[in-house]
Parts: C-alpha cells; structure tokens; sequence
C-alpha cells in the first residue's frame, strides 16, 4: 500500500466530515477544519511534489463545496502547506499535542490568505471584527482537532511503512 | 539548473501551485468564473457517501429523539418493554412519514404560489468550511437548474445557486457574507440589501437614517434585484441602531429561514415574477 493512497483516503474522509458529520457538532456556523490540519501534517511530516498537489486538492475540494468563488481555498491551503513546510526546517514535533499550537498559526495564515484576497481582489465588505473573530474560532478549533488527527495520520504512516519495509526485507 | 530544480522542487512546485490558485481565482475579479472541469467529478465521487450519511444520521436522530419523548411512559416488564419498542419504532417510522408528509405539503402549498416550473430539491451537503455558507442540493442541469437562480422554502428566502453540475447544485445561502438579496420592510416600504455578515449575523444594508424601521418589521423581497420573486418574506428586523453619524442605519435581522435545519428547498425557474402573497 502506497503512504500517497493513505493521504488520497484521509483527505477524503476529512472533506466528507466537514461537510456532513461536521455540521452536526453545537459549533453554530464554525466548520472544524479538518482539511487544514492533514494540510499542515503534509507539510511538516511528508514534503513531496505529490504533497503539494494533495493540499492543492484538499483546497479545490473545499472551494468546490463552499466557496462561490474556485480558487480561494487552493491558494488559502497552498500558502498554509508552504508556511508549514518552511517551519518544519525549524521545528520538529514529537508529540502530537505540539501539533495543536502550530495548527493554531496555520489556520490564521488561512484565514488571513482568505481575508487578504476578499479585500485586495473581490472588495467584498462584511469582515472586520467578524472576519477576526472567524478567524480565531476557526483556529481554535482546528487546534482542538489537530492532535487526534496528527496521531492517527502518524499511526496510519508507521503502519504503512513498516508493511513496505516488510515487503521489501521479504 | 536542474540540480537546483531536484533540490528545491518542493518549494518550486508549491509556489507553482500558488500561482495556479491566483490564475483560478482571477476572472473572480471580473465578476466571472473559470470553467471547473474537477469539481463535478468530485461532487459525484463524495455525492453517494454524503446522501448515505445525512440519512443515516437522520434516521438516528428520529429515532434518538422520538424515543427519549416515548420512554417515560411507564412500562413495567420487559415483554411490555420489547412491545413498546416494536411500536416505536413502527410509530417513528409514521411520525418521519408524517412529517416528510407536512414538509412536503407545505412545499407543495408554497410551490403553487410561485412562477411555474419550479423545482423540489434535497440537501445533499452542507459547506465545508466556516468562512462560506453554502450548501449542495440534488438537482442540476439535467433539471433544469441554472447559476443565477433563487432557492427558496416554504419559509422565505434560502439563498441562490452559484455554480451547477449535472446532478448537483451549490447554493450560496442568504446568510454568507457574500450574498445579497433586495428586499423592503412590509410596514414601511423602506428598501435595503439583506446580506449576511461575519460579525453579528445577517443584517440590512443601506437603509436610509430617515426611513422608517423597528423592531419586528417583516422584511420581505422587493423582487428588484431579478432573483427573486416579489414578496417573498426574508425575515424580520432584529435590531435598530441609528448611529450618530452616517448615511444609514445598521439594522440587523432575523432571517426566516434557519439554513441549518433544511432538507427540502425550491429552485425557482421563472426569475423574478411576482410571488402570490
């Protein structure tokens, strides 16, 4: 089994959580993003040409389901896959709890990216304290989830490394 | 050169991918769309799984809840207990029957208020992120459905399609900040831009300091913008603020419709023609 498969899978359950199981959580109009954290894991523990295109996805997978505008998420989730993957030159995490602060800071890259683009490209109005406030819970919840998350995709990715180092020893 | 390609391909091909994401987003800018060749492909890949869950929850639900309103009727032995059971869930299965039954009849009511040639959808999904409110529905082209078109329920306004495939359409709710829909206050004529906003809910754009609003005041469409038929109720006025200074008002409002609670809407084919009232 190819470690890319696993990705293609998680990335698929994520999205189809966020936009069903997702909803019903007593969170009002706050979505956990969970795309945004394998995003973040792709970028600090799997940095490859094929990651990028994943994250890229993971956005176009979002924007196809939310946005009225394609592209949006793309950009928001490569600029998150970059930040991440030049951070991780810098930061090693060995606990999945670490995870949960760097997730934090990932997610205000997003928002900002989101904010950034409505303002200077679309001159869309309505943010402004709203958009921070968006910005923070989206953040803090992305926070909440990303532990479990990392420690599943760190679980999956032992699991499917040590079957290929088997195969191979065989 | 291609040492330095090998070493910094990550990083090139993200930056690349940034690129492609602002080349996507461009004609955005001019108010148009880029043609989405991937998007369909996805929606009917996640479609099946998406309907396969809202239904098993649903189920859940009416059973979890109909279930927590029957058990505190006192039953005494287990071959009772087991009876009561069978029969409730015979009963939940009537009382969702009975349910879709009004919804329906509601819709059905409301449908033949409208334009001719409207269509029933289901919700399929909801939006996958927090910063959009949106939400798939089952119909498509091959419907009928086409972007620009108003969605509406028995209860007011929904919101409008924004982009659709075959089977599928994405509808962008009233409550997304970058929404907008035309609508007056009944009592006092008074007109504004309902949209939804990041900060405190929806609210009512550009009314006037002078015109008259209070609290309660029914807002319903002014069937202006071209979307939505006339007379439509959107909602009621929440909250007056008259600020010191400054053109308009800041009012904000309750919408009618709770997008969270949905499972059937209308897609109005005929435009903007005036709803019955």
């Amino acid at each position: 089994m190819k470690l890319s498969l696993l990705f293609v899978a998680v990335g698929f359950v994520l999205v189809l959580l966020q936009t069903t199981l997702m909803h019903l959580l007593p969170l009002g109009p706050f979505v956990p993003d969970l795309a945004l954290v394998l995003c973040v894991y792709l970028g600090l523990n799997h940095p490859t040409v094929g990651a990028v295109v994943g994250s890229f996805m993971l956005g176009y997978s979002v924007d196809v389901f939310s946005s009225p505008v394609l592209g949006l998420n793309c950009l928001a989730m490569s600029l998150v896959f970059l930040t991440a993957y030049l951070s991780s030159r810098c930061i090693w995490i060995n606990s999945p709890l670490l995870s949960a602060p760097v997730v934090f800071l990932a997610s205000w890259v997003k928002g900002g990216s989101l904010m950034a683009v409505w303002t200077l490209f679309l001159a869309m109005d309505g943010l402004g304290a709203g958009g921070l406030k968006y910005a923070f819970v989206d953040a803090l919840l992305a926070a909440i989830m990303a532990p479990a998350i990392f420690m599943l995709l760190r679980r999956g990715q032992s699991y499917v490394e040590s079957k290929k180092a088997s195969m191979e020893t065989a | 050169m291609i040492s330095f390609v090998r070493r910094n391909q990550v990083l090139l091909s993200a930056f690349l991918s940034i690129l492609l994401s602002l080349y996507i987003i461009a004609p955005a800018t001019k108010g148009q769309m880029r043609a989405d060749p991937i998007g369909p492909l996805l929606i009917a890949l996640m479609r099946p799984f998406q309907t396969g869950i809202q239904m098993t929850v649903g189920g859940i639900k009416d059973v979890y809840f109909n279930y927590a309103a029957l058990r505190g009727l006192g039953v005494e032995n287990e071959k009772l207990k087991a009876r009561i059971r069978r029969l409730e869930t015979e009963q939940n299965r009537l009382l969702e029957d009975e349910a879709t039954n009004k919804r329906l009849r509601e819709l059905m009511e409301f449908h033949a208020e409208l334009p001719p040639g409207s269509v029933t959808a289901s919700v399929t999904a909801n939006s996958a992120s927090t910063w959009f409110h949106s939400l798939l529905i089952d119909k498509g082209k091959s419907s009928g459905v086409e972007k620009g078109m108003a969605v509406v329920s028995h209860l007011g306004v929904v919101g409008q399609v924004v982009s659709v495939t075959g089977k599928n359409a994405k509808v962008l709710l009233v409550t997304d900040s970058h929404s907008g829909v035309d609508a007056i206050v009944q009592r006092s004529r008074a007109r504004g831009i309902v949209a939804g906003s990041l900060e405190n809910g929806p609210i009512m754009k550009y009314v006037k300091r002078s015109d008259d609003l209070q609290e309660g005041d029914r807002l319903v469409t002014s069937g202006v913008d071209g979307v939505f038929p006339k007379g439509l109720l959107v909602g009621s006025v929440s909250k007056v603020n008259k600020k010191s200074i400054g053109l308009f008002q800041h009012v904000e409002v309750a919408l009618a419709v709770d997008p969270a609670r949905l499972e059937e809407v209308l897609v109005l084919k005929g435009g903007a023609a005036k709803a019955t009232e």
